[in-house]
């Protein structure tokens, strides 16, 4: 009986996702989804509440009458299933209904206030769903049942970075991994000789210093929990560093997407400074997605930034080690301070690449774009900014010069937010895809028209139309894919390391590595935030 | 009247406000017995905070780390106990590491306490750049306390 009530949380989880998938599978939520434009979501929505909710509820039976052993099924399935379920639910919720709705909230408040919420705080999902995971796990806390679950985020996150491999080609790969050794290389080195010189110049002590000049110098939290126990960091070092990075680490995430916003960044520009400036490596990607979640240009760059300082940390380890041994006497193996510490996961982003790259995922022919995908999916989608400029292109009055197809396919695009067929038609996949492939062409014929100065468009409106057609080419269905699953796989490590975020570590933070920490991290921002200005201008991603 | 005592410190002012206070008492009641309780918050296995590069190999050698560290800092503590009080070299030293409220309650419990010492709310130094104490700025609130206590609680003054 005490198996069944342990159990309960996830068969209600279960029986909700069932209940809601067969609801949304009956139209009565076309109404509400249409209101918070979600509607196109709905296939995905009774797709995935339908395949959740009969796994949570089949696992939870099982969980009810099976004793809990210590085999993989047990340990990988079974007993995080609960957890897992939780964050699910969570990310759907805020996906499907926590992030329109703050959308049309700030929309709402924007004449009383001035600015819209949603786009000074960058409150999308991303940043919604870290935010849910820290206050859930500062008021009620971690439920007991969903503990085990929770810890997968780490995992999840890692299997995110991986598929995102299958995104890169060689040449992105390395113009980008060029731009990255040499920044990251410059700045990981700069700050952790800053932090050291810092700790020198306010006699502070070796292990302290060398704690936080890896934390951050490299990769925040991972590089101090990497490097304390090479330093012999004291429990009140490691206290202190932790909590500062913490908290810089998250003012930086809300911080950064609206600076580079201001700042005209591009996603390039912006992922570059991301990965660059901000210390903890799970908000890289957050801020990544705070700045563009729509596709993932952004996030794309960042990782590259992202995994190669990462692949410091071993470097940063040795170094470290190597001045704390000679201080202390201390003497330690290559194996522990470099194999040991090796970030496995970038082999899996690597495969995941080289076999993109061998047109493992897609026949020569989707590499040269003839594939086309105009599907409803949220990745295909222009830009909130994109979709504004449209609108307010089409209400002035700029497409005057347009045909009545050509305009016809722009005011479409504005009303759907990507190229499409008729929502009305997306039963008849044949006559949907008929549709929206025949709007793609018309907006081709706009750019073509722009360009032969046959019509006067703004550089915006271009760049805008632009995107969107870009959005619609896509390389292989396998890699989309792939890509879908990246993007959810992201938001489920995001929101499951939210939650392990404690206010208790986060106000630890405090001694001389907050004053040190605050010195070298807004020194390594400001300084990384013009040399991005002015070093990467011209890399163009596919 | 208090004859087993459990004596909660982690080496704070406030903590040793009441390892002075139960020393002292004890001067004049030789029989009475003293337990020394250390906690190690378990919320230190939180402070890996959202690290999700390092392998689960690193997080099990950061936190050995960790506990090596803390059982360093909480020998030292008592040796400073020791050294401080004469009669505390009679008392019996305990760690334990959990939750603070139910391990010392647990504790008190186990080893038929009529008594639990505990020092008084200190204000914590707030920005400050010196160390304010060892490993975490543990503290427990009252409502989670009273509720579990198997004996009466005293707050040294």
């Amino acid at each position: 009986m005490s198996k069944v009530k342990e159990q309960m949380p996830t068969l209600i989880m279960g029986a909700g996702l069932l209940v809601y998938g067969l609801i949304a599978q009956s139209g009565a939520l076309l109404p509400i989804a249409q209101y918070l434009h979600t509607h196109k979501t709905l296939d995905l929505q009774v797709t995935m509440c339908l395949i959740v909710g009969c796994i949570a509820l089949a696992g939870a039976l099982v969980n009810s009458v099976r004793k809990p052993g210590h085999s993989n099924l047990d340990t990988f399935i079974l007993q995080p299933l609960g957890g897992i379920v939780l964050i699910l639910v969570m990310a759907m919720l805020i996906r499907w209904y926590a992030e329109p709705l703050m959308k049309i909230i700030s929309q709402s408040l924007q004449p009383i206030l001035g600015f819209k919420i949603y786009k000074v705080l960058n409150l999308n999902y991303v940043v919604l769903g870290i935010l849910a995971g820290v206050v859930l796990t500062n008021t009620w806390g971690i439920p007991k049942f969903a503990a085990p679950g929770v810890k997968c985020a780490r995992f999840v996150l890692k299997m995110g970075v991986i598929m995102l491999g299958a995104r890169y080609s060689f040449a992105e790969l390395a113009k980008l991994g060029v731009y990255s050794v040499f920044l990251v290389g410059f700045f990981v080195l700069g700050t952790v000789f800053l932090v050291l010189w810092l700790g020198n110049i306010f006699k502070q002590p070796k292990s302290m210093t060398g704690v936080l000049s890896a934390g951050m110098g490299v990769c925040g939290v991972s590089a101090t929990v990497a490097v304390a126990p090479v330093v012999k960091a004291k429990s009140s070092e490691m206290a202190y560093t932790i909590g500062t990075i913490l908290s810089f680490g998250i003012v930086c995430m809300f911080i950064f997407p609206t600076i580079g916003k201001l700042a005209g960044m591009s996603p390039v520009q912006f992922g570059a400074w991301a990965g660059t400036g901000i210390l903890n490596s799970a908000q890289v990607a957050a801020a990544a997605l705070a700045f563009n979640a729509v596709d993932i240009e952004t996030l794309k760059v960042a990782e590259i930034f992202n995994i190669t300082r990462v692949l410091f940390l071993p470097i940063i380890v040795l170094v470290l080690a190597t001045w704390f041994g000679k201080e202390s006497g201390h003497k330690l193996s290559f194996k522990t301070v470099v194999i040991d510490k090796f970030p496995v996961f970038i082999i899996g982003f690597l495969i995941l690449f080289f076999l993109s790259s061998i047109g493992m995922f897609s026949p020569p022919s989707h590499y040269k774009g003839k594939y086309i995908d105009v599907s409803y999916n949220d990745r295909t989608q222009v830009t909130h900014e994109e979709w504004e400029t449209l609108n307010n292109a089409i209400a002035a009055g700029e497409f005057s010069g347009l045909t009545p197809k050509q305009l016809e396919a722009v005011t479409d695009l504005v009303k759907q937010r990507q190229v499409a067929g008729n929502f009305e038609d997306r039963g008849n996949k044949k006559e949907f895809d008929h549709v929206g492939r025949a709007r793609m062409t018309q907006l081709e014929g706009i750019l073509a028209a722009a360009k032969a100065k046959q019509i006067q468009l703004s550089a915006d409106v271009k760049s805008a139309i632009k995107h969107a057609v870009k959005q619609v080419h896509k390389k292989s269905k396998t890699v989309v894919t792939l890509t879908d699953f990246m993007i959810w796989f992201f938001a489920f490590g995001l929101i499951g390391l939210g939650m392990q975020i404690t206010k208790k570590s986060i106000t630890q933070a405090g001694g001389w590595p907050i004053v040190m920490g605050v010195i070298a991290g807004i020194t390594k921002a400001t300084l990384s935030f013009f040399v991005v200005l002015w070093l990467i201008k011209d890399v163009v991603l596919n | 009247m208090f004859s087993n005592i459990l004596l909660c410190t982690h080496g704070t002012d406030g903590a040793q406000k009441a390892e002075s206070l139960v020393f002292r008492k004890q001067e004049s009641v030789p029989d009475m017995v003293v337990t020394v309780l250390t906690v190690l918050d378990e919320d230190w296995r939180q402070m890996t905070g959202d690290d999700w590069l390092n392998s689960s190999k690193t997080h099990t050698v950061f936190l050995d780390h960790v506990e090596e560290q803390m059982n360093e800092e909480i020998a030292e503590e008592w040796q400073r106990i020791k050294k401080h009080y004469p009669l505390a070299t009679q008392a019996k030293f305990v760690q334990r590491t959990g939750n603070i409220s139910e391990i010392i309650t647990k504790t008190a419990r186990e080893l038929h306490c009529d008594l639990i010492v505990i020092g008084p709310w200190t204000r914590r130094k707030k920005f400050s750049i010196h160390s304010t104490g060892m490993g975490l700025r543990s503290t427990m609130k009252n409502k989670e306390l009273h509720p579990l206590l198997p004996c009466p609680l005293l707050i040294a003054p």
